[in-house]
């Protein structure tokens, strides 16, 4: 019972710091900078997303959340691909 | 003999957990205080990889049913394929001087 309440705990506090990390991630984005950072940003923004929806499913003991993190990867594999993409070829016009 | 086993199974589990949340903390830190793109690209590759290969695995030492452990197999082969291709592509479309593609 003292370990239940106490990984119940711990799981707020590993909650708490990914909370922080995903915060900081989006000052990253937000602030001024290049494309790239913000895609770099991005990306680990979804990482971040995924650890904590793995956290939220270990603690309740459903599925649910796993769905979700399943969409969320394949989510950011495209997104960081677009915009590589899209940098690839503004900087094409940019050198012609 | 089933109560010890379910305390390991909590403690290994916190502790792969608290992996994976520092290492996110650490990238998160790292985008901020790294001098480039690169060098950020560096920072953000630690929780993509081996931060979701620990949640995964944490999650997976406390859930039941087999289809939840195979949902956080997909999920953690998935990252494991994709991260490096999207690192990839944005590192070549970052260019050689690294300056991220120009301002936003």
């Amino acid at each position: 019972m003292i370990v239940a309440v106490s990984t119940t705990v711990l799981d707020s506090a590993i909650l708490g710091v990914l909370a922080v990390a995903a915060v900081l991630v989006v000052v990253r984005i937000v602030r001024p900078g290049s494309l790239g950072d913000r895609a770099v940003a991005l990306d680990t923004l979804t990482a971040v997303i995924t650890c904590g929806l793995l956290v939220v499913a270990a603690r309740t003991g459903d599925g649910l959340q796993l769905d979700l993190a399943v969409v969320l990867g394949l989510l950011g594999f495209l997104t960081s691909v677009t915009v590589a993409r899209f940098i690839e070829a503004r900087r094409g016009d940019h050198h012609d | 003999m089933t109560d010890v086993l379910t305390t390991v199974r909590d403690v290994v589990s916190v502790a792969l957990f608290a992996v994976g949340a520092l290492l996110a903390l650490v990238a998160s830190i790292g985008l901020h205080r790294l001098g480039d793109t690169r060098a950020r690209m560096h920072a953000a590759t630690k929780p993509a990889t081996l931060g979701v290969v620990c949640c995964g695995l944490a999650a997976a030492l406390q859930l039941a049913y087999f289809s939840d452990v195979t949902k956080i197999v997909v999920i953690v082969v998935l990252q494991l394929v994709t991260a490096p291709v999207g690192a990839h592509v944005l590192g070549r479309a970052v260019g050689e001087d690294g300056d991220g593609g120009g301002r936003s």
